[in-house]
């Protein structure tokens, strides 16, 4: 295994260089690199400096989210390798993102999945103005940890109450935990719709998926 | 003379202009509504009917330029307080949907209700610098189908000033029109009057909701002036550059200005934007930045430069609470539209990135509107403001008391005087228990509360809008 391919690997993360990231995926399925090890011990050092230097004020949102991309790239060159393989990397959890019906809103739902990705979740983006069925039928068909409903508008926030009421009609509640997220959701409001958790930001997010996960 | 101020010069603007018209050309422009792509298409644009985006071309632009009105009367039920645009002064609004209340006897931050709105527009009408109330909380306690019905109904009872909101969906509309035409006494007064306005927000970057803007054009029968509030921010929705989200809102708002003239040429309409920044430390939305006040002067002047109305958001802040913070922000989001020559600013009443209303600080914005509005007033060389003569008089060491001057000028708006800030000597201010800005807010604001109602609805006005709200609740649940 080369040592100087591990390093440009994370440094390509670091750099949020999606090109570079994925040459070096394609470099290293053609040396015979075994693709978990590349994802491991490459590119995740580069994920979590980038992660660390975020939380210390020292890397910027655009840094984070290049970096986020580049993460995707290169799972998205190595992950038919790994299937090849019969191995799979260490997926923290499978997310459904959507949101709700009647808002259009995107990109913080988007910084949200770009953000969990990165982290090792599996994200089932579905895009915006999704209904309550659709979302549901998702998390069944990929067997979802967590939902995340996004809502921007107060009038749309509601849609979030009327997706887990549906949920816990069909009984999903106990493998599938919901996160909530936009600029009008609040504590009050999470408890008020009995959701298990939300977050002010993208980043936090990721910390939230992760407890839910644990405490699953 | 005035104070004037150039943000940008007559090329900036056409090079603005410029790059907007390849924007709407070449990037094209989404929307939602398969309205508003049809009447793209019947007059010369290029659609993408998979991905409903529509390709703009230039003549289209010149066109719906060429019928909008450069200039109308924005009125009010109480016509003292119709406001022609545009105007040589800049006017306030209330601001507009936040989610949150701080409640005026708890101090608690909750969500905000319906009874937030009437007490605000109660308070807002009472301030002198404020011309537009648009209903500044997304009213909570009421049915989510019919609460922008319930919010500009509120308007109608609250203040006489003129009413700005929305409607979200066609559904909505005919409510609406039936109680236009309840509180004016008939269609044509609606039409005639403009006391009532649309506030319409594109989705940045580059897209229009459907049902919204269908019922807008639907609205246009009632020839309702639109307000077109775009509001890409640098960096996530808008590019990261101030000109290029410039650019982008430019884009926007004109996308929006010929959607409703070519559904219906002539209907009134107000430029504008409410641009915000990101913060790049934590993917937060900041609307009481430096720049935004910015991107709000600049683009009240590309309003200008189109011959409309031009409008801005700005006193907007992005404090968790009321204070030095919100003032701050407030004051630099102000004096630049201010200075940009904005005829209303959107902003009054509001905290945390316009999603906290409290009612101190619509007191608090009006004075920060009388600020900009003295810095904005200039240094006037009129001759009896000249007093070389006085100067001359006196000599060194007199004393300018003694002048007829001063007195004679001294209630003459020469210096302004704040109400609200405490003037007493130190001992005094201290033995006062330390009266400031905010607690003599609090105090104009419980005596505005405690006083009857002004211009309140005639006879049973306001009976018949309770009826026309219960209806829409019943048949739009």
């Amino acid at each position: 295994m080369s040592e100087e391919l591990l390093k440009a690997m994370a440094q390509s993360i670091i750099d949020g260089e999606a090109e570079v990231a994925m040459d070096l995926a394609k470099q290293a399925i053609e040396a015979g690199m075994n693709p978990l090890d590349a994802i491991t011990k490459g590119y995740m050092p580069g994920v979590n400096e980038v992660g660390d230097s975020f939380a210390c004020g020292n890397v910027f949102l655009p840094e984070l989210v290049m970096a986020g991309e580049a993460m995707k790239a290169a799972i998205a060159v190595l992950e038919p390798e790994l299937k090849k393989a019969g191995a799979s990397r260490e997926i923290l959890g499978k997310v459904v993102l959507a949101t709700v019906e009647g808002d259009i809103h995107e990109i913080g739902k988007s910084l949200v999945g770009t953000m969990l990705t990165a982290a090792g979740f599996e994200v089932y983006d579905l895009g915006v103005n999704v209904s309550a069925e659709k979302i549901i039928a998702k998390a069944e068909e990929v067997g979802a940890d967590i939902v995340g409903l996004s809502a921007l508008l107060t009038t749309t926030m509601v849609r979030q109450k009327e997706v887990i009421e549906a949920m816990d009609k069909k009984g999903l509640r106990k493998k599938t935990r919901v996160m909530v997220g936009g600029a009008p959701v609040t504590t009050d409001w999470v408890q008020r719709i009995e959701a298990d958790g939300y977050s002010e930001d993208a980043v936090s997010a990721v910390h939230m998926a992760k407890n839910l996960i644990k405490g699953s | 003379m005035r104070f004037q101020s150039q943000l940008l010069s007559e090329d900036e603007k056409e090079q603005v202009h410029q790059e907007t018209l390849r924007i709407l050309f070449e990037a094209g422009v989404l929307f939602h509504s398969a309205k508003a792509l049809n009447l793209l298409e019947a007059n010369g644009a290029r659609v993408d009917w998979e991905g409903k985006i529509a390709y703009i071309p230039r003549e289209i632009v010149t066109q719906a330029l060429s019928t909008a009105p450069r200039s109308f009367v924005l009125g009010a039920r109480n016509p003292a307080h119709a406001y022609p645009l545009p105007s040589p002064v800049s006017r306030y609004a209330l601001d507009g949907t936040g989610a949150f209340a701080q409640d005026f006897y708890t101090g608690k931050n909750r969500y905000g209700t319906d009874e937030d709105n009437a007490r605000a527009l109660r308070v807002f009408h009472a301030m002198d610098m404020g011309v537009m109330a648009w209903a500044p909380v997304s009213a909570e306690d009421k049915p989510a189908g019919t609460r922008p019905l319930h919010e500009f109904f509120s308007i109608f009872k609250n203040t006489s000033k003129h009413g700005q909101h929305e409607v979200h969906y066609l559904e909505q509309t005919p409510y609406l029109a039936e109680g236009l035409i309840t509180v004016m006494g008939s269609e044509d007064e609606v039409r005639r009057r403009y006391a009532y306005s649309l506030i319409y927000c594109p989705i940045a970057p580059l897209m229009h909701d459907g049902p919204m803007m269908d019922a807008y054009i639907e609205l246009g029968a009632l020839d309702m002036p639109v307000m077109t509030l775009p509001m890409p921010v640098t960096g996530t929705t808008g590019p990261v550059s101030l000109f290029g989200n410039i650019c982008v809102a430019n884009a926007e708002a004109l996308s929006t200005i010929i959607i409703f003239q070519l559904a219906h040429p002539g209907r009134p309409v107000i430029y504008s934007s409410a641009t915000g920044t990101l913060d790049l430390r934590n993917g937060a939305y900041m609307g009481g930045t430096p720049e935004m006040g910015l991107m709000s002067a600049a683009l009240a002047e590309m309003g200008r430069f189109y011959g409309l109305p031009s409008t801005s958001a700005g006193c907007t802040s992005d404090a968790h609470e009321p204070g030095p913070d919100a003032v701050l922000e407030k004051a630099i989001t102000s004096i630049a539209p201010v200075l940009g020559g904005s005829d209303i600013i959107v902003g009054f009443g509001q905290v945390q990135s316009d999603q906290l209303l409290v009612l101190e600080q619509i007191v608090v914005d009006n004075e920060i509107a009388h600020f900009c509005e003295r810095i904005f007033q200039g240094v006037d060389v009129s001759p009896e403001k000249v007093l070389t003569e006085d100067i001359l008089k006196l000599g060194p060491g007199g004393n300018f008391l003694t002048r007829k001057s001063t007195r004679n000028l001294a209630r003459s708006g020469e210096l302004y005087f704040s109400p609200l800030l405490d003037r007493h000597t130190l001992e005094q201010w201290t033995q006062l228990g330390k009266p400031g800005l905010y607690s003599n807010a609090r105090k104009q604001v419980e005596n505005i509360l405690a006083e009857p109602m002004q211009d309140p609805l005639p006879g049973d006005i306001a009976a018949k809008l309770d009826e026309i709200l219960a209806k829409a609740d019943k048949e739009l649940a």
